[in-house]
């Protein structure tokens, strides 16, 4: 029945004028006008289809911090990103909460690649100085991992002394090997790839703050005997 | 127990190869030594040698992940690697989920995108390095499990029915697509533990990560990495396991080290050891304890080793 009644508008009374190949009516999009929005977050280009987000929600629900910070949300993030409401990310304290474990990407319909989004908004944050307090015991770290070819290579002698008596005592070598050459090599490639100086270029000093901008940033809280006691 | 794998481990690694190239992790190397020597035990009784080299440095995934590295040292640091790598003409094995994941994420991205390739080859050259992506990612528990037949029949300290909860990591089930099994519910794991003569745990946040991934552990560890190891221990107590195994040292810091902190957040008495899975299988198959570094653990293992019937020291 149906079927016929739409045959037959087609062919007579609603059917348009113009021919099917010239209808087509692009909706307009952020990306019209504000120039490079996308290319503007995914600097690197390691996202690619952030614009194909269904805005499902799922993300949401797999994300082990949104179950804990309901405020963090990644589907209102991508949201906000592919709007353009760029200060609400960019100050937000909610997006230095992602654990990174990628769940959210395993379950994505259309395959969205969110921490690598994360990463780089991230990035663009510390560009504007925010969110440096979350990336000062990094910058330390990463100052060390320079020098020694190694992430957390301890600096204190007692530590060190404890690694070294506890490999020598299973039968490895006292140090994990890495040689002189190793660490030259490395620490070169962070001075020729600017790393180096992108450390040195965000300061703590000049930190501005974060506000809590999705839902007031509440955090629930596991109470005694596993209870669940919202704030 | 689902015994399909998504890849059959005989079609991703056909052929047992005689020797490897230990890819070393700076956690796995450092704060449990004991991993770094129970895969190259492991391995070598499994009948594959080891290659590692002093001059392989740090994967540089972590620290990226962090926002303290520009994608360019990390890229350029995996062409120089892995090109290393390729000079000997073997396959990586990693023995830590974040080389496992940064090594194939970033190789991917160099090997996908001819610009970035170039730009990281252009860096490395001065050094006589090229990389092409000739050497294949592994993780050592992928060849776990295709030699499970031969772990299998060397068992000479069997589990007893010792409870098992094993932790995958985030950054092994996340790669999707090319893993061993279905990433949403893995048992791989869980068939090796029985085939060791443990009882594998099914508990209910099994596949919640560690929350240690990108520094957290650093930066939110009170606001939100210890409520969410509480829910995880919750249910690994209730479940009653007895020892939980990792296959990422990185993980481990965050399942043994956080504990004691809990204990005293939630006024809880957690106690559950972590050990990594290599650890477990080189002492079924007779390591000596000495040998696996326990004393690098915050969580005591006696229990465990009294319930297998290896006493510290024997």
């Amino acid at each position: 029945m149906l079927r016929e009644h739409f045959a037959s508008a087609e062919d007579e009374l609603i059917a348009c004028i113009l021919p099917r190949e010239v209808r087509a009516l692009p909706r307009e999009k952020d990306r019209d006008r504000i120039e490079n929005l996308y290319s503007k977050v995914d600097i690197y280009g390691l996202v690619e289809n952030l614009e194909n987000c269904l805005q499902c929600g799922k993300c949401t629900g797999i994300c082990p911090v949104a179950s804990l910070s309901p405020s963090y949300n990644p589907r209102q993030i991508i949201h906000d990103i592919l709007n353009g409401s760029e200060k609400r990310w960019l100050e937000s304290e909610e997006i230095w909460r992602c654990f990174w474990c990628a769940s959210c990407y395993t379950l994505c319909p259309v395959d969205i690649f969110f921490p690598l989004l994360m990463m780089q908004i991230r990035y663009l944050a510390l560009a504007s100085r925010h969110g440096v307090k979350y990336f000062t015991p990094f910058k330390r770290f990463a100052q060390r991992a320079r020098e020694d070819g190694l992430t957390f290579a301890p600096g204190s002698p007692k530590s060190r002394e404890r690694i070294m008596k506890i490999r020598s005592s299973i039968g490895l070598s006292p140090w994990p090997e890495i040689s002189d050459r190793a660490r030259e090599q490395y620490k070169a490639l962070f001075d020729l790839t600017g790393t180096t100086a992108f450390l040195e270029s965000i300061r703590e000093e000049e930190e501005k703050p974060l506000a809590l901008t999705y839902l007031g940033g509440r955090i629930t809280r596991a109470g005694k005997k596993g209870r669940q006691t919202g704030k | 127990m689902q015994g399909k794998r998504v890849v059959k481990p005989e079609n991703k690694i056909p052929e047992i190869p005689q020797s490897v190239f230990l890819f070393r992790s700076c956690t796995g190397s450092l704060e449990y030594p004991g991993t770094e020597n129970a895969v190259r035990e492991t391995l070598r009784i499994l009948g594959i040698e080891v290659v590692m080299d002093p001059d392989q440095t740090c994967c540089s995934g972590y620290l990226l992940t962090c926002s303290a590295h520009k994608p360019e040292v990390s890229l350029a640091v995996t062409a120089r690697n892995l090109a290393l790598v390729e000079g000997k003409n073997l396959d990586t094995y990693t023995f830590c989920n974040g080389c496992y994941g940064y090594l194939s994420e970033l190789s991917h991205i160099l090997l996908h995108n001819p610009a970035y390739l170039n730009m990281a080859n252009d860096l490395v050259a001065q050094w006589g390095y090229h990389y092409e992506g000739r050497t294949k990612i592994f993780h050592v528990q992928e060849m776990w499990y295709r030699l499970r037949d031969r772990i299998a029949d060397q068992v000479v300290r069997p589990l007893n029915g010792l409870k098992v909860g094993v932790h995958y990591g985030c950054h092994y089930l996340a790669k999707q697509y090319g893993i061993l099994d279905d990433g949403g519910y893995p048992t791989f794991h869980e068939e090796l533990i029985e085939l060791m003569g443990g009882t594998p745990v099914f508990y209910k946040e099994r596949q919640l990560c560690c929350g240690y991934a990108v520094g957290r552990g650093f930066t939110h560890r009170e606001e939100t990495v210890q409520p969410h190891l509480y829910k995880k221990f919750i249910s690994a107590r209730e479940a009653g396991v007895d020892l939980m195994t990792t296959v990422c040292p990185g993980c481990n810091v965050a399942l043994d080290r956080e504990q004691p902190n809990l204990n005293k957040r939630y006024s809880e008495d957690f106690k559950i050891a972590v050990i990594d899975l290599a650890q477990l299988i080189a002492l079924t198959l007779g390591v000596p304890v000495q040998k696996l570094g326990f004393e690098a653990n915050t969580v005591p293992l006696d229990d465990v080793l009294k319930k297998i019937g290896t006493e510290k020291g024997s």
